[in-house]
């Protein structure tokens, strides 16, 4: 009894072994690209090293064929000095024009968001300002407050390099109007120093632009605060 | 014989809780970094007093890899964070690397007390509206945001163990190198 079951044990493993022999072992119609199946692929086959062959001679035989036409499968060769110019030019006069339209897309969002007969815009100048170390401005529009800026000390320097920046930009309908700027920062003695300017305007249609002036009052050793209204 | 199968199979379930437990924790920690939904996203610019004096602007940093790290006095981890910045900082900051320390506090004075208790080299700005905090989802102490030198958000992570710092150097080697 035991006998006959190691034997069919010993033919359940020769049997295993050789199923795994056939599945390691490639099919016949695996091998097409050393042997072809059929007679017919094995012509096209034939047909298609022919050609490749005698490509390869005629590009080996004529070397002006032999700088134009490559063998399939070699490497393509590095681009010359030319080709890579002229594709630097081209990606540079790609960026330009991503460059223009984007601004032509702010400057159409802007007349869009604040149209031309509603647009008033607040900007911040600085002239000298060695009595004043600007720290923030806090802007009110009709007494809400529109705009609270802190400034750094590089945006101190661009602005007393002569810089002007736009505050503010927004909305108004026409009328009567009433604008309250407060600076604070830095005064004279390295003292805390906060003051306030207001200016009573007329909104009429047109874009009105009015500007904050941060002045050197010399006579007086103190910073002056101006606002003037540029109007439309 | 029995008490040693009995100490085998005590030792193997304990293997087994410690596997699952490292790999929680793992998962935690990859999730923590992986899901915050700013992550990806170019970091929302903001303006800021340092409690130094002067103000502080994100955009200002733009070519730097910049570590925003949002902190509170009631934070117990907060100051051993801070610590571990601080020495990163003074290693990589000639190599592009700024630090920026944002108080998330009620409490102004308790802030201003925490940032005397724990010197750094970096600034420490005041966000006394918690407005900044609202832009970059702070929803737990510590928060550690690493911006690239693009601007862009490339990892966001919460909480701070011992082995944090060895993993934050990594990563931050990792953006000045880039």
């Amino acid at each position: 009894m035991k006998l006959s079951l190691f034997s069919v044990l010993l033919l359940a493993a020769w049997a295993l072994s050789a199923t795994a022999a056939s599945i390691a072992a490639p099919a016949p119609g695996e091998a097409a690209t050393s042997a072809p199946s059929s007679p017919s692929a094995a012509a096209h086959t034939s047909a298609a090293t022919q050609a490749s062959a005698t490509s390869q001679a005629s590009a080996a035989q004529s070397p002006a064929a032999g700088t134009g036409a490559l063998p399939a499968g070699a490497p393509n060769p590095a681009p010359s000095a030319a080709e890579t110019r002229a594709l630097d030019e081209e990606t540079q006069a790609l960026k330009k024009d991503v460059v223009d339209l984007n601004r032509d897309l702010y400057v159409l969002e802007e007349e869009l968001l604040y149209p031309a007969n509603t647009q008033v815009a607040v900007f911040v100048s600085m002239d000298v300002g060695s009595f004043f170390a600007l720290d923030s401005v806090e802007l009110k529009i009709d007494r809400k407050e529109v705009a609270n800026y802190l400034y750094t000390p590089r945006e101190v320097d661009a602005l007393m390099k002569g810089g002007v920046q736009r505050l503010y930009v927004g909305n108004l309908k026409t009328g009567s109007h009433e604008l309250v700027a407060f600076f604070t920062g830095k005064g004279p003695n390295d003292r805390d120093y906060k003051r306030g300017a207001s200016i009573k305007f007329d909104k009429s249609i047109g874009a009105h632009y009015i500007e904050l002036k941060i002045n050197d009052r010399q006579h007086r050793l103190q910073p002056e605060f101006e606002i003037k209204d540029w109007g439309e | 014989m029995f008490n040693a199968t009995a100490m085998s199979v005590h030792n193997s379930s304990w293997r087994r809780v410690l596997a699952l437990g490292l790999l929680a924790a793992g998962s935690a920690a990859g999730a923590d970094a992986a899901d915050h939904p700013l992550i990806g996203r170019p970091a929302p610019d903001f303006a800021l007093r340092a409690f130094a004096g002067g103000n502080v602007r994100l955009s200002e940093h733009r070519g730097e890899v910049v570590v925003l790290e949002f902190w509170s006095s009631r934070c117990s981890t907060c100051g051993a964070q801070l610590a571990a910045l601080n020495r990163s900082y003074a290693t990589y900051r000639t190599a592009g690397l700024t630090v920026l320390g944002i108080s998330v506090e009620d409490s102004r004075r308790h802030a201003r007390e925490f940032v005397q208790a724990h010197r750094v080299g970096f600034q420490m700005l005041d966000d006394p509206g918690e407005d900044v905090s609202r832009l970059y989802e702070v929803d737990s102490l510590p928060m550690l945001v690493l911006i690239d030198r693009s601007g862009t958000i490339r990892d966001v992570h919460h909480d701070f163990g011992p082995r944090d710092e060895a993993r934050y150097l990594l990563e931050l080697r990792r953006l000045l190198d880039e």
